[in-house]
């Protein structure tokens, strides 16, 4: 290796002492002065930082020449222990001294050195990474780390879409959410009145019932035999049969609805007694027993089979539209079914629906309106950012001119005047 | 009449220290001759390009002397130094009776709040004057020597400067600068003194709640272990405030006087860090708290 030839550890330290003349001025003056002056407390920083500067680079001086003195020494002692030396090095760098003391260099066994520095230190400051791994292992807190504080970052990102510019695209949906949904009017439709189901449940029962007499019949084939001829034609008819025989006590009153209440709004009207509403029971029975139905009808609904009921209700009804009493919208089903819960949940809903979705309707067209007007500014800001950097441009040429002592030019002149107008009318605009 | 005393004391050590100072320099213009010498053999050596046995003995004798030299120049430095040491204690236990003084006679004259800039200034001089450790080949750094903690059962003497971590009136909790007023042993707690007299405040809080802080500064030219290193995560005190905050190691002093560079933690940057600022060693302490709050 290279030590045959030469040393190459030696490196030749440059031992010059501190020019304390140039880098400790106040140690100089105080070197100067007669022991009556003496030193002053004020003096005090000033000399110990100064002291503290020649001490550390004597102290280092020191290092390296016992460094290079012992490198000089071992040299002498046995040429070949400089390999060794050198592997002790390369150990003590390499190897982790976790939970130990330093590693006692090797080399110690031939003694004349101290436990700090070991023979086969390299320059002190090699020595460091060993030194401070050791000493950071006592505390792991005090291990280097590098909390990434990403915190802000997440924050602008989730703000980040709020304060951002408003683009063609999103102009566009909203466009597209404006137009009215192709199947809006199939929310509005009234489905029309199905079978009710009572009549629907009794038509199943009555076919199961059938199938399973058909098949009682199978066993007793032949005994009755036109009986399973019964098929669901005959079913619907006979539930016809008996819906026309029960019918029309459906509320226990054979009067339609406007009937009724026409009547109703009739006889209270006559009885202006004052004792209308004491707890005389019999008045009103009595009463309503003559008018029929309206008050107590379950209990003689039956006597009443009044022919005409129908014909009576609707021409009442016509007469109150006439009369303009009665709004015909008012009453959609043909039948004239008001009652029908069903039907009333399903136009209040059907309300409902409309109202949030004309509600919507006004919001998105106020939304449009904003982004269009937003975009608008958007352009103009651009343009404004475009026009600031015209007024800087010009102004930089100006400044560049100055600084040449030379009066701008004309052109530069117009040009600075012109891009300050520029930005004036726009920003003008803008706030407009 | 203690303090007539202490001032004949302190002038006597002055001038013990002004002989310490003309003997230092004639240590050094002594082993001046002998550096020159290495120097010359240095040159040679090189320029003929080989180690002859006659050179390397040479060399090895003057070492040896040049080292004797060094040795002597330290002690006589480190002596020096510590006379300027005995010097500032002897002034800083005046300053602290003066200060009970003014505590327990509230009548004559009331403690002048010092303005803001002052006390800055006041704080960047100690920091500056914090003295440098330099150890003898082999010493390794004590503790509060740079970031070497104190050790466990250490505990701040009344005047030493401590980050101590109070509830701000908010409700907040924050690291100031604060001077140690007491210590109970019984309690093991602490009474500090908010060092930013604005506050006035004396706050009696538990030793976890107090980090002391380094009494050297740690020599990067020679023990750059004991300081903190890049990217390691310290309560560093903010410039021109009297409060510790969080910060990242960015740089670490390179020569004794330097300051360290360190990232603060905040969240008006983009990167949720400041611009590198410069804290002295003196306010740079090892932040014990993990990331989760």
């Amino acid at each position: 290796m290279s030590e045959l030839k030469d040393c190459p550890a030696l490196k030749y330290y440059d031992f010059k002492p501190v020019e304390h003349g140039r880098v400790c001025p106040r140690y100089t003056a105080v070197l100067g002065r007669s022991d009556d002056d003496g030193i002053g407390i004020e003096e005090l920083d000033t000399l110990q930082l100064e002291l503290e500067t020649l001490l550390s680079s004597a102290s280092r001086r020191l290092r390296a020449l016992e460094e290079q003195r012992q490198i000089l020494t071992d040299w002498q002692d046995k040429k070949g222990d400089k390999r060794f030396l050198k592997l002790g090095k390369e150990a003590d760098l390499s190897a982790t001294p976790r939970h130990s003391k330093p590693k006692k260099p090797k080399v110690d066994g031939k003694g004349s050195h101290g436990p700090g520095p070991g023979p086969g230190r390299p320059k002190s400051k090699n020595l460091q990474p060993k030194i401070s791994e050791y000493e950071f292992n006592e505390d792991p807190q005090d291990m280097p780390r590098n909390p990434k504080n990403d915190a802000p970052n997440r924050f602008w990102a989730s703000v980040e879409p709020y304060c951002a510019d408003i683009t063609n695209e999103e102009i566009r949906v909203l466009e597209e959410l404006l137009k009215p949904p192709e199947d809006e009017a199939e929310y509005y439709k009234v489905p029309a009145l199905g079978k009710h189901y009572s009549q629907r449940w009794a038509q199943e029962d009555l076919l199961e019932e059938q199938r399973d007499g058909a098949r009682a019949n199978d066993k007793k084939k032949g005994i009755m035999g036109p009986l399973s001829e019964l098929d669901a034609k005959d079913v619907d008819a006979l539930l016809k049969k008996s819906e026309s025989q029960h019918d029309p006590p459906e509320d226990g009153c054979p009067f339609g609805p406007l009937t009724q209440r026409l009547l109703q709004a009739l006889v209270e009207e006559n009885i202006i007694s004052p004792m209308e509403d004491s707890p005389i029971p019999d008045v009103p029975v009595k009463d309503s027993a003559n008018d029929g139905a309206s008050t107590s009808p379950r209990s003689q609904g039956k006597a009443f089979s009044v022919p005409h009921t129908r014909s009576l209700e609707a021409r009442i009804k016509e007469e109150l539209v006439s009369q303009g009493l009665l709004d015909t919208e008012d009453r959609p089903g043909t039948g004239g079914d008001s009652e029908d819960e069903v039907l009333a949940e399903l136009h209040k809903r059907q309300a409902e629906l409309k109202a949030l979705s004309a509600h919507n309707r006004t919001r998105k067209q106020d939304l449009l309106r904003l982004a269009r007007e937003e975009t608008r500014k958007q352009e103009l800001r651009q343009r404004v950012r475009v026009s600031d950097n015209e007024v800087m441009e010009a102004f930089r040429r100006i400044m560049a001119a100055r600084q040449k002592k030379r009066t701008p030019t004309k052109k530069e002149k117009d040009q600075a005047w012109k891009a300050l107008k520029e930005r004036d009318s726009i920003l003008k605009l803008l706030d407009g | 009449m203690a303090l007539v005393s202490a001032d004949t004391k302190i002038s006597e050590l002055l001038t013990e220290l002004h002989q310490l100072i003309k003997q230092t320099q004639e240590e050094r213009s002594r082993s001046e001759h002998n550096l020159l010498n290495i120097q010359k053999t240095h040159e040679r050596m090189q320029t003929e390009n080989k180690t002859s046995p006659y050179y390397r003995t040479k060399l090895r004798g003057l070492y040896t002397t040049a080292k004797a030299d060094a040795e002597a120049e330290c002690s006589i430095l480190r002596h020096a130094l510590d006379k300027i040491a005995e010097i500032k204690s002897l002034l800083e236990e005046r300053r602290i009776a003066a200060k009970m003084a003014g505590v327990y006679s509230d009548s004559d004259p009331p403690r002048k709040t010092m303005r803001r800039g002052v006390l800055m200034t006041l704080l960047q001089q100690s920091a500056m004057t914090l003295p440098l450790w330099i150890g003898k080949p082999g010493d390794s750094p004590p503790p509060l020597c740079g970031a070497m903690p104190a050790n466990s059962d250490y505990v701040a003497k009344p005047g030493d400067k401590v980050a101590a971590r109070v509830k701000a009136v908010d409700g907040d909790e924050q690291w100031i600068l604060a001077e140690v007023v007491s210590y109970s042993h019984s309690t093991n707690k602490y009474e500090v003194d908010d060092i930013d007299e604005e506050g006035k405040e004396r706050h009696t809080l538990s030793r976890r709640r107090i980090i002391p802080l380094p009494q050297w500064k740690a020599n990067p030219e020679t023990d750059p272990e004991a300081l903190f290193s890049k990217d390691q995560l310290v309560l560093a005190l903010y410039p021109q405030t009297t409060c510790f905050y969080r910060a990242l190691i960015h740089t670490p002093p390179h020569r004794p006087q330097d300051d360290y560079f360190v990232l603060f933690e905040d969240t008006s940057y983009a990167d949720g860090y400041s611009p590198p600022l410069n804290v002295a060693q003196r306010y740079v302490v090892a932040c014990k708290e993990n990331k989760k709050k």
